[in-house]
């Protein structure tokens, strides 16, 4: 009971870190296995590179006689895709949100829709980035013209939107019945039950639906940018490293390692979001 | 205490103190010093306030919990043996069945554990089915089942491998009053047909008064035996509940509650 | 649980997706939107009729992928989960890793494995579906082991029952619930890590493949058919495991007795 909840995820995160040594351990031992025995894989440099070379990529220039290493430029693309998932997380939870409110106040709304909305968390809606991201400059919403930034950040809202309007739904409509005969016993309007009761109560299932959401539009992000080859991100970046292996093979890892910072530190967003959120409810009545 | 059969020691208890996270700052005395002898045959019921610690002394019996000091004793062997020779069973306010056996293979579960062959396992219980009255609803799921009907199918499962004794905590803590008093005549016709010993907890003075030949009236902070009221109703039926005995029954448990709590409370008031 | 779905259940959804595909019939139609912004559902359904084998074998590849990453990664979820759930060690180092790992583009890995084993095998593609396939499952498994009713276990305990008795008459059959929930997560996404995973190059039999293909060659209602098989794939994966689930389980979706 005295444990706070900052002192447990600190150690999760020690035994997290205690886990990725462990990762390293059996990447090493696997290489040292395979140049002993024929292993089904290529354990050979160029494939697998040391833990250490990988390490030592991270100061590389990151073209010859450039004066930017591998690690700031894959940091700087990182920073990038992570704010184009960021806007593409806003916009998918303001307008999950929006529909959530919609569906619980309009019954047929919720049968019409909620369906697709479940049946579209089940389908690779994935699969369309490549035709949203050719949209890119070729469509211009008067002064403004659509571009393939845009286009991803499409994608990430879109799939950002749908797990988080099916918890907020679900959040929304969590009242018990005995609290929501207490409003109407107050006489409360619509607006006063969603602001005072509804929206309190959906906070258990919003916070988890928030992390699926943002995982959502990380993905999205990255996964529209390698589908596309979109330039400036973290996805474009691997792509490229990954065509480089033979020369440099230590330097695609460290994008791969871009791209797990890139979802560390927006779980630590929504972490601290969903710290913030929670902080009236009793610990054990979090979902 | 006329109502005792003649009969050894089902359960003693010696000096037992129950105390969680000794020494740390959170230490909390939930058992101490008690002592309690149970009669083979013997109705027994632990009543007090929540905190008394009358759970917690059935699960030292049970051998759920290790005792901090003292001796516990069930049929002469440690409770840790009686549990490895199934001396007892058990059932809880919570019916605890599992969702994916039917009723049958709920009550089978017991014999399972002890390797019997399917055949004598689902004969036994049928036969206990039958002695609750719920051979109808055999390959049932849990969930069809009422509330009273599950805590009936968990007390035929406590009663499968026909352990000479019963250890109930809050059986009947979650059913409605009616469905309650029918279950309270059912324990009490199983109790004549099979001959069990069964300590009983609850925070129900009137069951408790009609169930028991002795009622153990337990305090907390820290827990302890306050009283022990000895009730003397002879055969129960459905009159018994407004015979003056039982009133009078009622009365004394509930007087050896208050004057006892009331003490308690007090002292706790002054420590604080 | 109704057994007749009734009316009122379908014919909402039923009336939206008319209205919806009617609309963008209309929309594209009256304001003679090309093609490359938009198909019109009529084209797109042209398209996927008069290609159907073509759109039947991406599928059958990807869906393959899938389907075998999904299988490894569930037997390898399994396999941890069990372990997690005996040895506490296990568990602080996989559990925190796997909640970590859950906004992570795992899906970068796919150069990495596509430079370890052969590229022109399915096998990186398998391979990083089954990661992950991996931690969906074995969080939920894990955690359908390990949260028991107290009561439950107290049960066991009271029986003198062994741990490894527990496991196989409680916490095993306890897991089953939570082993569909995982599998609804995964199922759908291993079909969209197969998919995905061939934008990295490699064969070019499948759905991920032919979508980039056909958009690169501007023949967009094609692309568009393929997003509609690849919709369709993915909604045959979870349809099964639903219906798996009904089929082995029939006590979930119950209120749980107490």
């Amino acid at each position: 009971m005295k444990t706070t909840r900052l002192r447990r995820i600190t150690i999760s995160s020690l035994w997290a870190l205690a886990g990725v040594a462990l990762v390293l351990i059996m990447w090493e031992l696997v290489k040292f296995i395979g140049s002993l025995i024929e292993l089904p894989l290529k354990t050979d440099d160029t494939s697998m590179p040391h833990v250490w070379s990988m390490v030592s990529a991270f100061g590389n220039p990151e073209v010859r006689g450039s004066d930017t290493s591998v690690l700031e430029a894959v940091l700087s693309a990182a920073a990038y895709s992570l704010l184009i998932a960021f806007g593409g997380f806003i916009i998918g939870v303001s307008v999950g949100l929006l529909l959530a409110i919609i569906m619980q106040r309009f019954y047929f709304f919720e049968r019409g829709l909620l369906p697709f909305v479940i049946a579209s968390q089940t389908v690779p809606l994935i699969a369309l980035a490549p035709l949203i991201v050719g949209l890119g400059n070729r469509v211009s919403f008067g002064p403004v013209s659509w571009t393939t930034t845009y286009s991803v950040m499409f994608i990430a809202a879109y799939l950002a939107f749908f797990p988080l309007s099916v918890g907020a739904l679900r959040g929304l409509q969590a009242p018990r019945p005995t609290s929501l005969e207490l409003m109407r016993s107050y006489a409360a309007t619509p607006k006063q039950v969603l602001w005072k009761l509804r929206f309190p109560s959906s906070i258990p299932y919003l916070v988890p639906a928030l992390k699926v959401s943002i995982a959502a539009a990380v993905v999205g992000t990255v996964v529209a940018e390698i589908s596309t080859g979109v330039k400036g991100g973290i996805g474009r970046l691997i792509i490229e490293y990954a065509r480089e292996t033979t020369s440099q093979p230590a330097k695609v890892y460290v994008a791969v390692f871009g791209a797990i910072l890139l979802g560390l530190v927006a779980t630590a967003l929504v972490t601290a979001l969903d710290m913030y959120l929670t902080r009236n409810l009793p610990k054990e009545g979090k979902a | 205490m006329s109502n005792v059969p003649a009969g050894g020691q089902a359960v003693s208890v010696e000096g037992l103190w129950k105390i969680f996270n000794e020494g740390a700052s959170n230490e909390v005395t939930a058992l101490s010093d008690v002592s309690l002898t149970i009669i083979a045959g013997e109705f027994i019921s632990l009543i007090g306030p929540s905190g008394c610690g009358k759970s917690t002394l059935l699960r030292v019996i049970g051998d759920l919990t290790d005792a901090s000091r003292g001796v516990v004793e069930v049929a002469g062997v440690s409770p840790h043996e009686a549990r490895v020779q199934q001396l007892y069973g058990i059932a809880f306010q919570q019916a605890a069945l599992f969702d994916w056996r039917t009723v049958v293979k709920n009550v089978e579960l017991p014999l399972e554990l002890l390797g019997w062959d399917k055949k004598r396992r689902a004969a036994r219980a049928l036969e206990l089915l039958e002695m609750v009255q719920l051979a109808d609803f055999a390959n049932h799921r849990p969930w069809e089942l009422s509330g009273g009907m599950q805590q009936r199918v968990a007390i035929a499962r406590s009663l499968a491998v026909d352990p000479p004794l019963l250890l109930m905590d809050e059986p009947f803590g979650a059913l409605d009053e009616m469905t309650r008093e029918r279950m309270q005549n059912e324990l009490l016709r199983i109790r004549l047909e099979t001959g069990k010993t069964i300590v009983f907890v609850t925070h129900s003075i009137p069951e408790a008064v009609y169930l028991s030949d002795r009622v153990v009236v337990m305090s907390a902070r820290p827990g302890r035996i306050t009283g022990i009221v000895d009730i003397n109703l002879g055969e129960r039926n459905e009159d018994t509940r407004e015979t003056d005995a039982f009133y009078s029954g009622v009365t004394e448990v509930r007087e050896a509650l208050r004057g006892r709590s009331a003490g308690g409370n007090h002292t706790r008031i002054g420590e604080v | 649980m109704t057994k007749r779905l009734s009316l009122s259940l379908i014919w909402p959804p039923v009336l939206i997706a008319a209205l919806f595909l009617g609309a963008w019939q209309l929309l594209v139609i009256a304001n003679d939107i090309q093609p490359y912004l938009l198909p019109a559902p009529s084209l797109i359904a042209e398209n996927f009729t008069s290609d159907v084998s073509l759109m039947w074998a991406a599928a059958y590849y990807t869906g393959t992928t899938a389907f075998l990453g999904l299988v490894f990664g569930t037997i390898a979820a399994l396999i941890m989960s069990l372990l997690a759930q005996r040895l506490i060690v296990v568990n602080r180092l996989i559990t925190p890793l796997a909640a970590g790992l859950a906004t992570v583009p795992i899906i970068a890995l796919t150069p990495i494995l596509n430079n370890m084993f052969n590229i022109t095998s399915r096998t990186p593609r398998v391979l990083v579906t089954m990661i992950i396939v991996l931690f969906p499952m074995f969080v939920n498994v894990t955690r359908g082991l390990l949260q028991v009713q107290p009561v439950q276990l107290e049960l066991m305990r009271s029986l003198n029952a062994k741990p490894r008795m527990t496991l196989r008459v409680l916490r095993i059959p306890n897991a089953i619930p939570f082993f569909f929930t995982g599998l609804k997560i995964a199922a759908p996404l291993a079909v969209i890590a197969a998919l995905v995973a061939e934008y990295f190059g490699g064969p070019q039999e499948g759905l991920g493949s032919r979508i980039a293909g056909a958009a690169a060659n501007t023949a967009y209602g094609r692309a568009w058919a393929y997003v509609v098989a690849s919709i369709i794939t993915g909604l045959i994966f979870y349809l099964i495991v639903v219906a798996l689930e009904k089929w082995t389980t029939p006590w979930t979706g119950r209120s749980r007795s107490t």
